[in-house]
C-alpha cells in the first residue's frame, strides 16, 4: 500500500484510535490520517494511499485527497485543514479527536449560500446580524462573508445608517 | 442622459397627520411629473422606530419612493422641497440603477450557467460511489 511513505504515516495509519495521543506530537500527520476515517471509517488504506503516493488516484475520495495534499505541506495548519476537510462526515469525527484540535467549523458566506445578487439597504433585519452591538460593522473574518458580498454589505449598512434604519453607534 | 433609477426615502415627524403626508407625496409626484419622470413605486412604511434620535425624535413616519428619471435637476428639486417641508426630519436619495444593472447581469449569468449545468454533474457524483466501494472493500 504505502510502504515508501515517510515515517510519519505508519503510526497514524495503523491504529486510528490512538492517534489522538499522537496528534499532540505530530500535528502534521495526525489530522490528515485521523480525519479520513471520519469520512469513511473502514477505509484506512485509501486515506493512506492518497496521502502521498499516487498509486491509487481513482480510489482516493475527494476529501481524502484534499487533506492529503494539505496535511504535509503546512504542519501548523493541520488541525484547521482537517476540520475543513472533515466536514462531510462530522458524525464519526469528533469523539476521536483530542481536546486540542477541535473542529473549526468552516464559515460560509451567507449571501453566497442564498445566491444574493443585491444586498438591499432597506432590509435592516438582514443587515442587523452584521453589526456589533455598539454599531460597528463586523469584519469578514468573524462572519465568513466573502469579499464581494462584504463589499456590498458595507455599502448597504452605511446607507441604512444614513436613513436611521441602523445605528451609527449605540445610544445611552 | 440615460435613464436613472433613484430611491428616495424621507421621514416625517411621527405626529404629522397622514393627510399631510399624502399632500407632501402629491407635491413630490407633481414635480416628478413636471420633469417627465416616472414614479415606479411609492410605499408608506408607516411609523417606525429609528435607530437613533433625529431632532430629538425616536420615531418617524417613513415614506419610500422609487423614481426613474433622466433629468438630474429633478433630484435637486425634490431634495429642495424635502428640505423646505416642515414635517420632514430626514431624507435620503440614492441612485441605484447601476447596482440593479449589476444584479440583472449576475442573475442572467447564473441563469445561463444553470441552463448549462445539466450536462455537467456527471463528474461530481462519481467520487461518492468510489467512496462507498472503498469503504465496502475495507
Amino acid at each position: 500500500m504505502a510502504d515508501p511513505n515517510v515515517p510519519q504515516q505508519p503510526p497514524a495509519a495503523a491504529p486510528p484510535a490512538e492517534s489522538s495521543a499522537l496528534a499532540e506530537q505530530k500535528p502534521a500527520a495526525a489530522p490528515a490520517a485521523e480525519a479520513t476515517p471520519a469520512t469513511a471509517p473502514s477505509s484506512a488504506p485509501s486515506g493512506q494511499s492518497s496521502g502521498q503516493s499516487s498509486s491509487v488516484p481513482s480510489r482516493g475520495p475527494s476529501s481524502g485527497g484534499y487533506q492529503g495534499n494539505r496535511g504535509p505541506s503546512r504542519g501548523p495548519g493541520g488541525p484547521g485543514g482537517g476540520g475543513a476537510g472533515g466536514r462531510p462526515g462530522p458524525g464519526g469525527g469528533p469523539h476521536k479527536r483530542g481536546k486540542r484540535n477541535y473542529i473549526r467549523k468552516k464559515k460560509v458566506c451567507r449571501f453566497c449560500v442564498d445566491r444574493v445578487d443585491y444586498i438591499d439597504y432597506k432590509k435592516a433585519d438582514i443587515l442587523a446580524p452584521f453589526i456589533q452591538e455598539r454599531g460597528k460593522i463586523l469584519p469578514r473574518r468573524m462572519t465568513g462573508t466573502c469579499a464581494r458580498h462584504q463589499r456590498w454589505l458595507t455599502v448597504a449598512i452605511k446607507r441604512a445608517q444614513n436613513i436611521a434604519l441602523l445605528p451609527f453607534a449605540a445610544e445611552f | 442622459m440615460e435613464e436613472r433609477l433613484y430611491d428616495l426615502i424621507f421621514i416625517c415627524r411621527p405626529d404629522t397627520p397622514e393627510a399631510e403626508v399624502d399632500k407632501l407625496i402629491a407635491t413630490l409626484e407633481h414635480s416628478v411629473a413636471e420633469k417627465s419622470a416616472k414614479i415606479e413605486k411609492i410605499e408608506k412604511w408607516g411609523r417606525k422606530r429609528m435607530a437613533y434620535r433625529v431632532r430629538k425624535l425616536r420615531e418617524g413616519f417613513y415614506v419610500y419612493m422609487s423614481i426613474r428619471s433622466n433629468h438630474g435637476e429633478l433630484i435637486k428639486e425634490l431634495e429642495r422641497r424635502l428640505k423646505v417641508a416642515d414635517p420632514v426630519i430626514k431624507y435620503l436619495t440614492i441612485r441605484i440603477d447601476e447596482e440593479m444593472k449589476r444584479q440583472q447581469k449576475l442573475a442572467k449569468h447564473r441563469e445561463r450557467r444553470a441552463a448549462r449545468r445539466p450536462r455537467k454533474p456527471a463528474p461530481t457524483p462519481a467520487p461518492q460511489p468510489g467512496e462507498q466501494t472503498a469503504s465496502a472493500a475495507g
